[in-house]
């Protein structure tokens, strides 16, 4: 079965910087649920922007890109980021429109959904993230929970195969963290989450995959790689509290 | 500056409104094709404009003063652009704020985004190509920020004189009076903060300009038109009703006859004015323009004249320039 | 100074809020017109006074609000009409262009303040302002607030470092808050610009 992303040696480096990519490679099937960990400047971030079509494919970049099969290039942009949906790690940068209703729109919009269906897109969005009625609301009113779940919202509106989320339960308090958790953990479409948040990764992910420098040092099921106190260390991470107490059964304890 | 309602008769607001239409005309011609890249970066750059203005500088006895960000726009973001930017801020000061009128934002419009951004600008490059090198750009933009500040005072002033609610000596007096002192902390702070910038990010300076050698063209002629216009249309009825030196001369050197001398070539604007006009000042004002309409058109048509032999001079001199060493362009320089 | 006040009551559910805001906008600009065009009549300012504050009740707009948005903009209008004083019948032109000026402040306060800004945006998209400046001013009005705070926390990050208080160490600390702002701005802008993408804008 084709799986929904493959990235072949993938290899990159910023213009005037040095490599933030080297030789990444990884599959992820469709429906999965699939961690990105890995200590700062690691390349989760750059990995995720290249899942999207963010980052022009000049000079800097070797390798290969493939979504549901289809390799990403110029022309197929516009499939790609209809189908390949990502959430950034700044709510402000990503909820760029003066009104809730706005934004949520805008994605659709762009991709053509005609304007009297838009109405009930945003309805339903909103209600599938848990802010009902919040339309006309102006983003500078919103809370950081509220504005991480707008942009969600936004993102699913444009009814995505692949979610891509970067650091999703970041500035969050603990009540906005778990509805978030509990949001993505009741999605199906397949979902990528680059994160330091190991609990929620461990929760969440069936998969991980450990990045350090750029490149991918490991990569296999989660509580596998979680639990291994010297591979963690070695990259800049710690086993999550849970695993470190009871290797067994993480889930029971949260 | 911002000049509120009922400060500005129709008609001068209706001028003033009809010459920011056509300096924005301008400004959306010349960023038709911005590249999509830079489009988030003018409204951040309004936002941020906005938020400048509200940070305090202590003067002293209590009192503190703010930046106004017209010449500091224009050298980052290049004129067009810092023209809509600022347009764009005093839209939201009016319709959010109530800070400046709505009939008024036309004359604000001219004043602030055009006269004291644009026009800044304009300063701005003919001193930095009198001075050029990183030193020389910071004295342009000391010089266009206090020059730009207090011409925009001073057309200001013209609008209220014009609409009959401040006497012109007493309007002239306190904007530009004011604007003199407002116009050293503008050139002072923006200087600094362009320096500061410099340090760190200097290619976020204009990206999209030119080089020095290069003309805008288009751009640049079009917003002095207006200016221009502006200026005429504001400022010069106020312009000295004594006979002017020459005039002066000939009455005293008992040239009694040269009035009928000159009935012989018959002016078409006698004195200034145009006949069938009854009211001095908008025929003095309709005069100003049309004379510089004409002034204008003969500069421009030598202008063109002039740029279509150096053409081949310039590309020549900036071939030269890019290839040989750390001349002209700041970038180069350490 | 400003955006404490930031849309803080167009929200409300008034009868001048409810109606639309082409017709606020219109209206205001209507009445605006008639004041500055037509001859001064104490009569006529008396009347538009009424009319503005039957205006303001219905609006729910809590009346201590409204009164500090327009003490806060009243300084400029009595300083640019105090300049009207130096004149033959310098008082009485005074006080009708003050008068005058205050009542359409008053209007446009109101405006304002039963206009959410996303409906002023739509009544300029449908007047066929150009696109650009449209973008322009949804987005200066969305990171307004973002910048600010951006500002505020910088300047006390200085405050906390700052032991001496001279006016030129403080403006040498603005203009570097003032460059921050705007590199930081630039920075922004490039992100949004990735997330409008991300979102199939072209």
């Amino acid at each position: 079965m084709t799986p929904a992303v493959n990235v072949n040696e993938l290899h990159y480096h910023y213009p005037n910087g040095p490599a933030a990519l080297r030789r990444v490679s990884f599959t992820v099937q469709a429906g999965e649920c699939v961690g990105l960990v890995g200590p700062n400047g690691a390349g989760k971030s750059t990995v995720l922007a290249h899942l999207n079509g963010l980052l022009p494919d000049n000079a800097n970049a070797k390798g290969q890109v493939m979504i549901d099969g289809e390799m990403i290039c110029k022309k197929n942009l516009d499939l790609i980021r209809k189908k390949v949906g990502l959430v950034f790690q700044e709510p402000d940068d990503q909820l760029f429109c003066p009104t809730v209703f706005e934004d949520i729109a805008f994605g659709p919009r762009q991709f053509g959904l005609p304007v009297d269906r838009l109405e009930n897109l945003v309805r339903e969005s909103l209600a599938r993230v848990g802010l009902d009625g919040f339309e006309s609301r102006a983003p500078h009113h919103l809370s950081g929970g509220e504005k991480r779940r707008v942009c969600l919202a936004g993102v699913l509106a444009c009814e995505p195969d692949i979610l891509l989320l970067d650091e999703p339960t970041s500035n969050l308090d603990p009540r906005g963290r778990r509805q978030l958790i509990e949001l993505l953990a009741g999605l199906t479409i397949t979902r990528i989450i680059a994160s330091h948040d190991l609990e929620m990764i461990l929760q969440l992910c069936s998969r991980a995959i450990v990045f350090d420098g750029g490149r991918v040092i490991a990569q296999g099921p989660t509580r596998d790689l979680l639990a291994d106190a010297d591979l963690m260390r070695a990259h800049g991470l710690e086993c999550p509290a849970s695993l470190a107490r009871d290797p067994v059964a993480p889930e029971a304890l949260l | 500056m911002h000049i509120p309602d009922g400060f500005l008769n129709g008609r001068t607001a209706a001028a003033a409104g009809a010459l920011s239409l056509a300096g924005l005309a301008v400004a959306l011609r010349r960023t038709r094709n911005l590249p999509p890249k830079r489009v988030p970066l003018m409204g951040l750059a309004a936002a941020f404009v906005f938020a400048a203005q509200m940070l305090n500088f202590p003067i002293g006895g209590g009192t503190s003063g703010h930046l106004i960000g017209g010449v500091l726009c224009a050298v980052l973001l290049g004129p067009s652009a810092a023209a809509l930017v600022i347009s764009c801020v005093l839209i939201v000061q009016c319709f959010v704020f109530a800070d400046g009128g709505v009939l008024a934002l036309g004359a604000n419009i001219f004043n602030m985004a055009l006269v004291s951004s644009v026009g800044g600008y304009l300063i701005f490059r003919s001193v930095y190509r009198l001075l050029p090198g990183s030193r020389g750009r910071l004295v342009a933009v000391a010089i266009a920020s206090w020059l730009s500040t207090v011409l925009a005072a001073v057309v200001c002033a013209g609008q209220l004189a014009l609409s009959h609610t401040v006497p012109w000596p007493v309007a002239v007096t306190a904007m530009a009076g004011v604007h003199a002192f407002i116009g050293v902390g503008e050139a002072v702070i923006t200087v600094l903060v362009i320096h500061a910038i410099e340090q760190v990010r200097p290619d976020l300076i204009d990206p999209s300009a030119p080089s020095p050698m290069e003309r805008r063209g288009f751009e640049l002629i079009g917003f002095g038109l207006v200016i221009a216009i502006g200026l005429a249309v504001f400022v010069s009825p106020f312009a000295s009703s004594a006979p002017d030196g020459l005039d002066h001369v000939a009455q005293s050197l008992g040239f009694r006859d040269h009035e009928a001398a000159a009935r012989v070539i018959a002016s078409p604007l006698p004195d200034y004015r145009l006949p069938g006009i009854s009211s001095a000042a908008i025929g003095t004002a309709l005069a100003g323009a049309a004379g510089t309409l004409m002034v204008f058109g003969v500069g421009w048509t030598l202008a063109r004249v002039l740029r279509s032999r150096q053409t081949d001079l310039n590309v020549d001199l900036a071939a030269s320039v890019n290839g040989a060493g750390p001349t002209g362009r700041d970038s180069a320089d350490a | 100074m400003h955006t404490h006040f930031l849309d803080t009551y167009s929200h409300l559910d008034s009868p001048i809020h409810r109606v639309g805001a082409a017709t606020k906008t219109i209206l205001s600009i209507a009445v605006i017109v008639t004041l500055v065009v037509s001859p001064p009549s104490w009569i006529g300012y008396a009347a538009a006074g009424i009319g503005l504050l039957i205006l303001a009740t219905a609006s729910q707009i809590p009346a201590m609000f409204l009164l500090k948005r327009l003490i806060m903009l009243e300084p400029f209008v009595l300083g640019a009409a105090s300049l009207a004083l130096f004149q033959p019948h310098g008082v009485p032109r005074f006080a009708q262009i003050a008068t005058r000026s205050t009542l359409c402040l008053f209007t446009l306060v109101i405006l304002a303040n039963t206009t959410p800004f996303s409906e002023l945006l739509h009544v300029l998209r449908r007047a066929r302002m150009p696109a650009l400046m449209i973008t322009t001013l949804a987005l200066m009005y969305r990171y307004l607030f973002v910048l600010k705070e951006e500002s505020a926390r910088m300047r006390n990050a200085r405050a906390s470092r700052t032991f001496t208080t001279t006016n030129r160490h403080a403006w040498r600390s603005m203009t570097t808050v003032i460059a921050q702002l705007f590199i930081r701005a630039a920075g922004r802008a490039d992100r949004v610009y990735a997330a409008m993408c991300a979102r199939g804008w072209k």
